[in-house]
């Protein structure tokens, strides 16, 4: 290991609470990981349950593989056959699960808050793979190692963050994480999307005009537009929106000229992203969902450590 | 006949805005003479209570409390309710209408009338009507027969009133029967979150209930109210520009009372928490009401505007929910705080932070004789003729609220937890004592 730091939290519920030593040595570990070739099994005999309350291939997906790398047993509870569609309540469920005794549980769920309520009801660690429009840490951490590992840093870097700010626990996620690692981070959407108080994530700067946002910047993160916005209540049209704030050769070229272009995905092509820019040398899309399995398994090995240190404390 | 005396206290009768030593003499239910030239006299036909400078005053009078009699008897039924408000000082309390079935025709006013009557309820119970036909505001309730059958007010209670031409004709009917109509003021449309619309919600990421859907609200029914020449009780309020909008109203000659609840003086938006500062105090489903806390300056308002008599009247907005609905993310949990036991302590505690300068006079003045002139009732002051409806209290006593110590059978209270000061010590209800504490409240 890089250097010897205790990871003082039992969970990982959200970036806000850690502080930059502890996003420091996540993004160490994920690096060490990566060039590793055979992990040590350090989640050998520990169950992983993931638990999607909200459908997700992608990131369900990325949460087995690094558990399985690390020797993990995963079982995916299938929410939709469950009884939380019988009306159980969120806490009943929490207990239902701690009474198997998994050893991490991942948990996404469609309620801000809903994973932290979750976890105040268990045994193990819980990991945050998303609560309704509040955060997003993983997601956070992978494209932080990714702007990186390109970069070379982050201190000092102008990132633009664009589209739909208001429901996004990405780009809330994101900014505090990249303010808090000394980044300026500019938020850029339409006035209907871009939601008050975004001072107190750490954002610089808001902009409506995302020519004006772009203009600099070393990195510009497109966020996923959720089409039943679309609904004319927030935004007109796609085209509208296409053309005020989709990513395009035009736009881009406002920003540094070897700036990153990057995208949690799914992409929807041609509403808030150009397709032929997502497959320039610039674009990271692809590398941020490698770098997703590498971040979260050190996560899941920091918090099972953890979780061992304090049940050594407790026995 | 019986005779008590009630001596050694501190009378405090906002009605006569007498805060003095003194005592009240109680025969058959009915208080025959306060001041303080009453004293222990030497007659065996009367009982003697000495206070011990304890402060006795009239009972408390609640213009808004919900059970869930008929019909969601596991919240609450009207029996578990009056234990619980007797036990915070609430002698008298009007419950809403929006149960199940909806109180919305003289039969079933005249049921839970009876139902308040009987012996387990220990204080007493006022109904109010449903102003439309199953809440829906397509159709108005009989008002008139309604009235006859003992309902007090009418009410939407949280149903906004979406039709302005329905909310019109109401109005004008409703004048010419002298029928009280307390609204809540909103603007459903914009009003489609769980908290208090800000920046800190943003970072929660929790839809808004902006403070602007109260103001819209208001201004519209408070045009009503004068296109139709009505008075309107207006129900909570929670921001500085509410109360300057019903300031404004008043100062066109429009005859408009306010009521405030007691949470919204106490909480603001941040008591809802983020878990930075304790991991165990974030999304706080206790504090999620409607309208919403909101921000400290507006809390502030709140009390400036009891202070200086803006706001006539606080109320607990008692809404008991089950744990069911509470143990939930806060978006999907239900609205409501359980009030009835910290109503008067919540103002008790205010009272006793001099920085806000609310002396007992006035924070009671809100919660007595204020709502009892409003619906015409001879409650809540100590003069000689009235119903004698008291309570001893010690306005410095500190307690430590326990939402399973609380005797509402749901204990949905956002003061869980909390250490208050001031306490009910004895309550009377027509000359019968109805409470009195017994337990030491600090373990």
């Amino acid at each position: 290991m890089s250097f010897e730091y205790e990871f003082p939290h039992r969970h990982l519920l959200g970036i806000e609470g850690l502080n930059r030593l502890d996003i420091e040595f996540l993004l160490n570990r994920s690096e060490e990981l990566i060039n590793t070739k055979t992990p040590e099994q350090t989640l050998a005999g520990k169950t992983l349950i993931n638990m999607f309350f909200e459908n997700s291939t992608r990131t369900q997906g990325s949460f087995e593989i690094s558990a399985k790398r690390l020797g993990a047993d995963v079982v995916n509870m299938a929410v939709q056959s469950s009884s939380v569609k019988k009306g159980e309540t969120l806490v009943d469920t929490a207990m239902t699960l701690n009474a198997m005794e998994p050893d991490l549980l991942v948990i996404r769920h469609g309620a801000s808050g809903g994973v932290r309520l979750l976890s105040r009801k268990v045994d193990c660690a819980v990991v945050n793979a998303g609560d309704g429009t509040h955060e997003h840490p993983t997601q956070a951490l992978l494209d932080a190692l990714t702007i990186r590992r390109r970069k070379g840093r982050l201190e000092g870097l102008k990132i633009a963050i664009c589209g739909d700010i208001l429901h996004s626990r990405v780009a809330r996620s994101n900014t505090m994480l990249l303010h808090q690692m000394g980044a300026e981070v500019r938020l850029v959407g339409p006035p209907t999307l871009l939601p008050p108080g975004t001072e107190s994530w750490g954002a610089a700067s808001l902009h409506t005009n995302m020519i004006e946002g772009v203009t600099g910047c070393d990195v510009v993160m497109m966020l996923r537009l959720q089409l039943e916005r679309m609904n004319g209540m927030y935004l007109p049209s796609k085209r509208e929106f296409f053309q005020l704030y989709g990513l395009d050769e035009k736009k881009l070229e406002h920003a540094a000229t070897d700036a990153l272009i990057m995208h949690p995905g799914p992409m929807n092509r041609g509403v808030e992203i150009d397709s032929a820019i997502t497959e320039t040398a610039n674009s990271t899309i692809t590398e941020q969902v490698s770098m997703g399995v590498y971040v979260r398994m050190a996560v899941l090995e920091t918090l099972a450590r953890n979780l061992d240190r304090s049940r050594e404390a407790s026995t | 006949m019986s005779r008590t005396i009630l001596h050694n206290a501190r009378v405090i009768d906002p009605a006569s805005d007498y805060d003095g030593p003194g005592g009240v003499i109680v025969e058959d239910g009915i208080i025959v003479d306060m001041g303080p030239h009453v004293g222990p006299e030497k007659d065996e036909h009367s009982k003697m209570v000495d206070c011990h400078g304890l402060c006795l005053a009239p009972g408390l009078v609640d213009l808004r409390v919900k059970t869930g009699e008929p019909g969601s008897e596991h919240r609450e039924t009207l029996a578990s309710a009056s234990v619980a408000a007797v036990a915070g000082g609430i002698t008298s309390m009007v419950v809403m209408p929006d149960t199940d079935p909806v109180i919305d025709t003289p039969a079933l006013v005249d049921y839970l009338r009876r139902a308040g009557q009987t012996d387990a309820v220990r204080n007493r119970v006022y109904p109010a009507g449903a102003l439309s036909q199953g809440l829906k505001s397509e159709r108005m309730s009989e008002l008139s027969l309604m009235k006859d059958a003992g309902a007090v007010l009418f009410t939407q209670v949280d149903e906004a009133v979406r039709s302005s031409n329905f909310l019109r004709r109401s109005l004008q009917y409703a004048r010419a029967l002298d029928a009280k109509i307390m609204l809540r003021p909103d603007d459903p449309d914009i009003a489609t979150g769980s908290m208090n619309a800000s920046g800190f919600a943003a970072r929660l990421g929790l839809r808004g209930l902006p403070k602007q859907a109260e103001w819209i609200g208001l201004q519209r029914d408070l045009t009503l109210a004068e296109m139709t020449g009505s008075t309107m009780i207006v129900d909570q309020v929670t921001t500085r520009r509410s109360l300057e909008i019903v300031e404004d109203a008043r100062a066109r000659g429009q005859k408009i009372h306010v009521t405030s609840a007691a949470h919204s003086l106490y909480f603001n938006e941040l008591d809802i928490g983020d878990g930075t500062r304790d991991p165990d105090k974030a999304y706080l489903t206790y504090c999620k009401v409607n309208p919403p806390f909101r921000s400290e300056e507006d809390r502030l308002a709140l009390i400036e505007g009891l202070r200086d008599g803006r706001l006539d009247v606080i109320v607990s907005a008692h809404d008991p929910q089950p744990p069911e609905e509470k143990r939930l993310p806060f978006d999907e949990a239900s609205f409501g705080a359980a009030g009835l036991e910290t109503l008067l302590s919540a103002l008790t505690t205010l009272s006793d932070q001099p920085e806000y300068d609310l002396d007992l006079l006035t924070i009671l003045r809100a919660m007595t004789v204020n709502p009892a002139d409003i619906l015409g009732l001879e409650q809540g002051r100590l003069a000689a003729g009235a119903p004698a409806d008291l309570i001893l209290f010690d306005p410095r006593r500190p307690w430590k609220c326990k939402r399973d110590k609380l005797r509402s059978r749901s204990g949905n209270s956002p003061f869980d937890g909390r250490l208050l000061t001031g306490q009910v010590m004895k309550t009377m209800v027509e000359g019968e004592w109805v409470f009195e504490l017994t337990e030491d409240s600090l373990t």
